[in-house]
C-alpha cells in the first residue's frame, strides 16, 4: 500500500503493521492490532539471533490474510539467503500467524528465534487525539502463555497470546530455541486472541465467520452483477470496489451474524448511520442485502428517549457507535451517539429505494414502526426552530458535534466571505432528504402500510417544504440554493455541492434545475475530476480543505444521480468519466477525498493528506456511477435502462442484475463527448 | 417489595405488546446480585409479546448485575450499554437482546 503499511481486516478487528509484518506502534499511530476500538497489540517484532528482518515480498492473499516474504539482515543490497522466513497471517478474533523458517544452506543451524509482544490497549480515540490512560498494566507469564492485560475498575480488556511450538515465554515475549538440519524447516502457528469478558459470544461467533469468511467472498463477487467494458480500467475498479465492500461489511455482535457496510479503515470500522446508508444506497442495484441489513441495525438503535449527553431523540437514527473504554467511561458520548441530522431521513428515503429495487414489502412492514418514528422525528424533535425545516444544534457541548451534516468539520458552513453562522443551523441538503422522505414514506403508507390519511398528510407536507425552501434557500442574484439558513433565517451564502444532493432529493423547482446545473458544472465548482465541496472564489475556500475545496468521490456520485433525476444525462455522464479516471491513478480504489486542485493544473488527482481507505461510501461510488451512467431505474416490476455513457467507455454490459424482476442485463455504448464544452 | 427494579419489571410484564421489539423472541435472564441473595427476574419476549417471570429458568441471554446499579439503569440514571462496554453489567450468551432490552429503559430527561 502507498504509506508502506501492511491492513487486513475481518469486521472490526484489523492489523496494521510495516511491511515486515512487524507492529512497533507509539501512542499516536495507527498500527497494531485493532479490535473494538480497542488496541490489543502494540508491539510485535520477530528477531532472528536479535536481528530484525529484512522484507523481501508481501503477498496480499485476502483481505484478511496476507503472507511476509522475509530474509535475516538489515540495511544492506545483499542480503544472508541461506533463511528464509515466511510469516502467513489472517485475521481471526485477534490473529493467527503461521511462522515458517527454511534453512537453505547445507548444513544444520541453530537460531534464536524471538517475538517482543507488548500492548497499550489505546482506544482508537486516544490513537487519534493522543490521551494519556487512567487504568493499571498486567503481564503474565505462564504455561507457555503469555496475557498481556488492561483493567480500570470494572473495564477489563486482555490479548492471550500462545504457540503450537514450545516457547519460552516471558513478560515481554517469546522465545525459540530452533535447531534446523541441512536444508530443514521449522514451523509454529501463534495465536493472538483478544479478550472481552462479560460482552457475550464474540468469539464463538467470530470462529464461525472465520469458517466461512474464504467462501464468502467468492460467493460474494459471484453474485453481484458481471461487467463486460472496453475500457479495461472500469473493470479493475469494478472488480476492486466488490472486494473492498466485502472487506468493509461486518457483523457487530448486535446485529445477529447480518452484515452491513462499516465507515472506512482504520478509524471507523463501525456502525455509522449516515455512512451505512448512503453506501447501501449505492450498493443497491448490485448487493441489495447490505440495504436490508442496514436498515434493521439501525432500527435495533434507533433512539427511544431523550438523552443530551448522546444526542439522542426518539425517533433518531444513530451517528456511530463504539465500544472502546473512553465510551464505555462516558468519557465520550459513542454508546451510541446520535448527533447528526441526516440520516434519520435518510433511513426512510432508504427503505423505499430498498422496496421499489428488491420488492421486498415484508421488510417494509416490519419495519413500519421505525419508518413512522423515523419521519415523527422530522417534525417532533428536528424542527429547532418552528419554522418547517431540519435543524441541528449539539446538546452535549463538550464532546458533541457541532456540525450534524455530512460536511462535519467545524469550518464547513459559511457565508461568502468566509463568517461562519451560529447554531442552529438548517444547511440545505437536509431540507432535501426530508423531502424526499415525505413523499417516500407516503408511497410506502399509500402502497404497503395502507394508510391513505398519513400518505396524504406526508406529500402536502412535502409540497409545503418544497415552495417554501425554493424561496428561502434561493440566491437570486445568483441562482443557486444557499448553503444553510442561519438562526435569524438568513441565507448562509456560499456556493457548496450541497446543490448537487437538492437535485437528488428532487426538491428542486424545474425552472431552477438548469441554472443550478449550470454552478455545479462551472469551473468554480467543477475541477475536471469532479465537483468541489466549496466553490473556488469562496473565501473559505482551499483545494485541500477537508470540505472547503477537495473532490470526494461519494458527494459526486449522489450529485451525478441528481443530474440524471432532472434529464442533465451528459453532465452525468462527465462527472461519471472524471471520477473513474481519477479511479485509475488510485488503481481503482478510490479515496475519500481528492484535492480540489484544476484537472489541467496537476494532471493526476492529488489524495487528501489523511483520508481513510479504503473507505465504504468511495467504494460505493463506482457502483452508483455505474448506475447512472446505464441510467437504471425501476419502474414498476420492470428495470429501466437508459444509458449515457462517456465515448471513452465504449460498450458496457452489466449482466445479471437483481431486483424485484429477477435479473436482467444492461447495455450501453459510450456516445458522450465529456470533454467538450459544458 | 417494591424497588425500582421490581417496578420495572412489573411496568414490562403488564405493557404486553412492545412494537419496539416486534422482531425479536428470546429470553433474558437477569440476575441482580447485591445482598445475601440474587434476586432473579426473566423477560421472556415472543415477536414483540412481552412478558415477566420472577426466578430462574432457562435463557438466551444472562444478564448480571449489581443490583443497585440495575436500580440506577431502570431509571435511566445509568446507561446500560455504557455499562456492559465498562464490565458492570456482564452479558452472556446472545448481546443483541441487551441492546433491544435497553430500549425500553427511560431516559435520563424523564
Amino acid at each position: 500500500m502507498n504509506d508502506g503499511l501492511v491492513k487486513i481486516l475481518d469486521g472490526n478487528t484489523f492489523v496494521v503493521s510495516d511491511d515486515r509484518g512487524d507492529i512497533e506502534a507509539s501512542l499516536t499511530d495507527p498500527t497494531g492490532l485493532f479490535s473494538y476500538d480497542t488496541r490489543f497489540l502494540s508491539k510485535w517484532i520477530l528477531t532472528i539471533d536479535d536481528q530484525r528482518l529484512n522484507a523481501l515480498s508481501v503477498d496480499d492473499l485476502q483481505y484478511f490474510e496476507t503472507r511476509f516474504f522475509l530474509v535475516p539482515g538489515m540495511g544492506t543490497v545483499y542480503v544472508d539467503a541461506k533463511l528464509s522466513v515466511i510469516r502467513q497471517r489472517a485475521v481471526a478474533n485477534g490473529f493467527h500467524e503461521v511462522l515458517t523458517i527454511l534453512n537453505h544452506d547445507e548444513k544444520p543451524v541453530k537460531l534464536r528465534v524471538r517475538i517482543e509482544a507488548a500492548c497499550d490497549f489505546a482506544d482508537l480515540f486516544e490513537v487519534k487525539d493522543a490521551l494519556k490512560k487512567k487504568g493499571r498494566y498486567t503481564r503474565k507469564a505462564e504455561r507457555g502463555t503469555l496475557r498481556l492485560g488492561y483493567e480500570r475498575k470494572t473495564y477489563k480488556r486482555s490479548t492471550l497470546i500462545t504457540s503450537t511450538k514450545r516457547a519460552k515465554v516471558d513478560e515481554n515475549g517469546l522465545s525459540f530455541e530452533v535447531k534446523l538440519p541441512a536444508h530443514g524447516k521449522w514451523r509454529t502457528e501463534l495465536n493472538v486472541v483478544v479478550e472481552i469478558p462479560g460482552f457475550g459470544e464474540l468469539e464463538s461467533q467470530e470462529r464461525v465467520r472465520r469458517r466461512t469468511m474464504e467462501s464468502n467472498l467468492e460467493r460474494w463477487v459471484a453474485g453481484a452483477p458481471r461487467i463486460e467494458c472496453d475500457w479495461e480500467p472500469l473493470k479493475r475498479t469494478y472488480r476492486r470496489s466488490l472486494v473492498d465492500l466485502a472487506a468493509l461489511r461486518f457483523a457487530p455482535p448486535v446485529t445477529g451474524g447480518h452484515s452491513l457496510p462499516a465507515a472506512g479503515l482504520p478509524w471507523f470500522m463501525t456502525m455509522f448511520g449516515r455512512d451505512s446508508i448512503f453506501t447501501s444506497l449505492q450498493a443497491l442495484p448490485f448487493t441489495p442485502e447490505l440495504a436490508a441489513t442496514t436498515l434493521l441495525a439501525l432500527g435495533e438503535w434507533q433512539g427511544t428517549r431523550l438523552d443530551d449527553f448522546r444526542d439522542e431523540d426518539p425517533g433518531r437514527i444513530l451517528h456511530e457507535l463504539r465500544y472502546g473504554e473512553l465510551t464505555a467511561f462516558e468519557e465520550r458520548p459513542h454508546s451510541p451517539y446520535y448527533g447528526n441530522a441526516d440520516a434519520t431521513p435518510l433511513y426512510v428515503v432508504l427503505l423505499d429505494e430498498y422496496e421499489r429495487w428488491t420488492g421486498d414489502r415484508k421488510l417494509v412492514r416490519d419495519l413500519e414502526f421505525e419508518a413512522r418514528a423515523a419521519l415523527n422525528w422530522i417534525d417532533e424533535y428536528a424542527d429547532l426552530q418552528g419554522n418547517g425545516y431540519v435543524w441541528y444544534r449539539r446538546r452535549n457541548e463538550e464532546t458533541g458535534l457541532e456540525n450534524q451534516c455530512w460536511k462535519d468539520s467545524w469550518d464547513s458552513i459559511s457565508y461568502r466571505d468566509g463568517r461562519l453562522p451560529g447554531f442552529p443551523r438548517a444547511t440545505a441538503e437536509l431540507q432535501g432528504y426530508a423531502y424526499d422522505a415525505k413523499l417516500r414514506g407516503a408511497r410506502l403508507a399509500r402502497t404497503v402500510w395502507k394508510d391513505h390519511d398519513f400518505a396524504g398528510e406526508l406529500e402536502r407536507q412535502a409540497a409545503d417544504l418544497k415552495r417554501r425552501f425554493n424561496r428561502d434557500f434561493w440566491v437570486d442574484d445568483a441562482g443557486y440554493f444557499a448553503l444553510a439558513l442561519d438562526l435569524e433565517g438568513k441565507q448562509v451564502d456560499a456556493l457548496a455541492s450541497n446543490n448537487g444532493h437538492l437535485l437528488w432529493s428532487g426538491i428542486v423547482d424545474k425552472s431552477k434545475a438548469k441554472s443550478v446545473v449550470r454552478h455545479l458544472m462551472g469551473p468554480r465548482l467543477f475541477s475536471g475530476w469532479g465537483v468541489r465541496t466549496l466553490a473556488e472564489g469562496e473565501a473559505r475556500f482551499n483545494p485541500i480543505g477537508y470540505h472547503v475545496g477537495t473532490v470526494w468521490p461519494f458527494d459526486n456520485s449522489f450529485i451525478a444521480w441528481g443530474l440524471r433525476r432532472y434529464g442533465f444525462k451528459d453532465e452525468a455522464a462527465a462527472i461519471a468519466a472524471g471520477i473513474l479516471d481519477a479511479a485509475e491513478f488510485f488503481d481503482g480504489r478510490l479515496p475519500e477525498a481528492f484535492g480540489g486542485y484544476q484537472r489541467e493544473q496537476t494532471k493526476y488527482p492529488v489524495q487528501y493528506p489523511t483520508a481513510c481507505s479504503p473507505q465504504a461510501w468511495s467504494t460505493g461510488t463506482p457502483l452508483l456511477l455505474l448506475r447512472t451512467m446505464l441510467g437504471l431505474e425501476p419502474l414498476g416490476d420492470h428495470l429501466v435502462v437508459d444509458p449515457a455513457l462517456p465515448a471513452e467507455i465504449g460498450h458496457l454490459e452489466l449482466l445479471d442484475i437483481p431486483g424485484r424482476w429477477g435479473r436482467v442485463d444492461a447495455f450501453g455504448r459510450g456516445r458522450v463527448d465529456v470533454r467538450g464544452p459544458r | 417489595m417494591t424497588d425500582t427494579a421490581g417496578e420495572l419489571f412489573e411496568r414490562l410484564g403488564e405493557a404486553g405488546h412492545m412494537p419496539l421489539m416486534k422482531q425479536t423472541s428470546g429470553t433474558m435472564l437477569f440476575e441482580l446480585l447485591g445482598g445475601r441473595r440474587i434476586e432473579r427476574w426473566r423477560v421472556i419476549v415472543k415477536r414483540g409479546q412481552v412478558s415477566v417471570a420472577r426466578g430462574n429458568g432457562p435463557a438466551d441471554c444472562v444478564l448480571r448485575a449489581d443490583r443497585k446499579l440495575f436500580t440506577r439503569m431502570a431509571a435511566g440514571r445509568v446507561n446500560a450499554f455504557a455499562a456492559v462496554l465498562r464490565g458492570e453489567v456482564t452479558v452472556e450468551g446472545d448481546p443483541r437482546l441487551l441492546v433491544l432490552f435497553q430500549r425500553l429503559l427511560p431516559g435520563p430527561r424523564s
